[in-house]
């Protein structure tokens, strides 16, 4: 029976590769649009998670980047750790202590635009440098600190990550340079100084050229928090909480938790993507057997002549269908490959190949090919003899 | 002796449209074990239909049809297919022989579906091949076989499981008369040395001389039988 399988994907060579290729895709769409989100997010919590900061104080409402960018006030970093002392003047204003515990505290902007290539997106932080140094590992190995300007002609300043700097080139190998520019707020931005490690977003500028662009002079998105132990940060959090309710305030180890569930759209979306691929198996297997079983009537009656059972004249279009489905998972798993490497090789989009959706991809692949050829291996298998070896 | 295949009032009825086609009108025949018959008749005279309804490939409208002492009148499609995959081997005129596979590779596939899957044994295969002269051609597809050659590939695949009994459906109908000797003296052969019961159906009267008895159809009916000396 095997060399009956081989000898038929052999004898029609063209609709088997239409049929692996077909497979493929579908491999191809769970493991790199797969892969896509999950190397992004990963990035992205990796990033995030890379400051030395155990505490991020958001204004009231949605942390989200998207839902507010500049409404925080960034008195309330200088409130944290030095206290409120109201003027005379000021009789509203209620005096605080100091935070204890708090050992630097930096506001941060966030800003989200459209990468040069139209593929993705990238974070654009706003900072102020020196306290930025205090709350993260962020350390320049090239070139200065970037500075505001203090008009709204510029020249604007920026710093980089070595990731964006080697990935981002005018052309292939090479590399954004200090004294190269990069396209920030519809201009262009002079690159002078390239960080490491990647911190939050890969591009750096002034908080107050930030500000001056977004219209929100002495406002940020967040601020980042450090502590003297890290053990403190829970007190420190209670401490922030009554001298400033009505905020948000997380623990920073908290944050990929809760941008999990930011993502529930991107799980459904991921979801699709599969139903899609299971599909797009399954109808390329279907269409494939089916030809085959009509192209192969006679065939089919001569095994049946032979005295070939039901179940046998099934196994042989099931065991078809999972030879082309295996062929077309091991070739597109190939083509994830390079396409992985392509894309990050041209893109800043990462594309993590975890086995689990290797394996899932596998599954889909096969699972989708045997289903897809039940009905004309039924099909086959419930031919009436007589008429089968009559087929012409 | 006993019967390898006994038909009792054997009837057969298509209804094809608004028509009922009487194909087998009660049919009596038996063939003993051992026995070469030769089933001679005009087209449309059922012979075709009678083959194919003992070989457990039509049900019938009627009557009783036993092989080797198992009545497969009443039994199911799958039933009746494990009887013919246990107890029946077919040889038909257009060979009828997997266009992919080796003359061997053919034999193979029939002997895993008489294993149900499991596997064969190489001895008989290249024994039955050797019968039917064609050991140098076991590597052959039937593409790079003569007529004859093809429709000798075919009887050893029909053998290679040691049926009780061979069916032939005119399988010299689409050989030249050199091939069609050959064949029939194969046919002969296997009969004469190895006690293989055959039915042969054909039209061809120097065919039917061959076996040891004729039995003539016509309409459905048998009207006479003869012993050939």
């Amino acid at each position: 029976m095997d060399n009956l399988i081989a000898a038929n994907l052999k004898q029609r060579p063209m609709r088997t590769l239409l049929s692996v290729v077909g497979v493929a895709l579908g491999v191809i769409l769970v493991v790199l649009t797969g892969g896509l989100a999950r190397g992004m997010m990963r990035d992205s919590a990796q990033r995030q998670a890379n400051v030395d900061a155990e505490i991020r104080f958001f204004p009231p409402g949605s942390f989200s980047t998207a839902a507010n960018p500049l409404k925080l006030r960034t008195a309330y970093a200088d409130a944290i750790l030095h206290g409120v002392k109201p003027a005379p003047e000021d009789s509203d204003v209620e005096p605080k202590p100091p935070v204890g515990g708090v050992v630097a505290a930096s506001p941060v902007g966030e800003w989200v635009q459209p990468t040069l290539g139209g593929i993705g997106f990238e974070v654009i932080d706003g900072i102020d440098y020196p306290s930025f140094c205090q709350t993260t590992p962020l350390r320049l190995v090239e070139g200065r600190a970037p500075a505001d300007s203090g008009t709204d002609d510029g020249p604007y300043e920026a710093i980089i990550d070595r990731y964006y700097s080697e990935h981002n080139g005018p052309s292939d190998g090479q590399q954004v340079k200090v004294g190269s520019t990069i396209p920030v707020f519809g201009r262009q931005f002079t690159v002078v100084g390239i960080y490491e490690p990647s911190v939050l977003g890969r591009v750096k500028i002034p908080l107050a050229t930030m500000q001056r662009f977004m219209g929100g002079a002495d406002n940020c998105t967040f601020i980042m928090v450090r502590t003297e132990k890290p053990e403190m940060a829970g007190q420190v959090v209670a401490n922030i909480q009554e001298y400033y309710p009505g905020n948000n305030i997380v623990l920073t180890r908290d944050l990929p938790a809760l941008y999990s569930q930011g993502i529930r759209p991107l799980e459904v979306f991921l979801d699709v993507v599969i139903g899609l691929a299971v599909v797009i198996s399954t109808l390329v297997i279907f269409l494939a057997m089916y030809t085959t079983i009509i192209e192969r009537t006679r065939e089919i009656g001569i095994l049946k002549s032979l005295g070939a059972s039901k179940g046998f004249i099934v196994m042989v279009i099931e065991k078809e269908a999972a030879l082309i489905s295996a062929f077309g998972v091991v070739f597109g798993f190939i083509l994830s490959v390079i396409g992985k490497y392509g894309i990050e090789a041209r893109t800043r989009l990462i594309i993590d190949l975890h086995p689990r959706w290797l394996l899932m991809a596998a599954i889909i692949g096969v699972a989708g090919g045997i289903i897809g050829a039940l009905y004309p291996a039924f099909r086959a298998a419930t031919l009436d003899p007589i008429e089968a070896i009559s087929y012409e | 002796m006993n019967n390898v295949l006994e038909t009792i009032d054997l009837k057969m009825v298509y209804h094809v449209g608004k028509v009922d086609v009487q194909a087998l009108r009660g049919l009596n025949v038996k063939v003993a074990t051992g026995e070469y018959v030769a089933i001679m008749g005009p087209s449309g005279c059922g012979k075709s239909t009678f083959l194919h309804v003992v070989g457990g490939m039509l049900k019938p409208t009627s009557g009783r049809v036993i092989i080797d002492g198992e009545d497969i009148t009443e039994m199911g499609d799958a039933e009746r297919t494990e009887v013919r995959r246990r107890k029946i081997g077919f040889v038909f005129q257009r060979f009828n022989l997997f266009p992919t596979l080796t003359a061997e590779g053919n034999l193979k596939l029939a002997e895993r579906i008489y294993s149900n899957g499991r596997g064969g044994n190489v001895d008989r295969r290249h024994e039955a091949l050797r019968l039917l002269g064609l050991e140098d051609k076991m590597h052959h597809k039937p593409l790079e076989l003569s007529g004859g050659e093809q429709q000798r590939v075919a009887i050893a695949r029909a053998i290679v499981n040691r049926p009780a009994i061979l069916l032939a459906d005119e399988p010299t109908g689409n050989l030249d008369s050199e091939n069609s000797k050959v064949v029939l003296d194969m046919i002969r052969g296997l009969n004469e040395e190895f006690g293989q019961t055959i039915v042969m159906i054909t039209h061809n009267p120097e065919a039917a001389a061959r076996a040891d008895r004729v039995i003539e159809m016509r309409d459905g009916h048998v009207v006479g039988t003869t012993e050939v000396v």
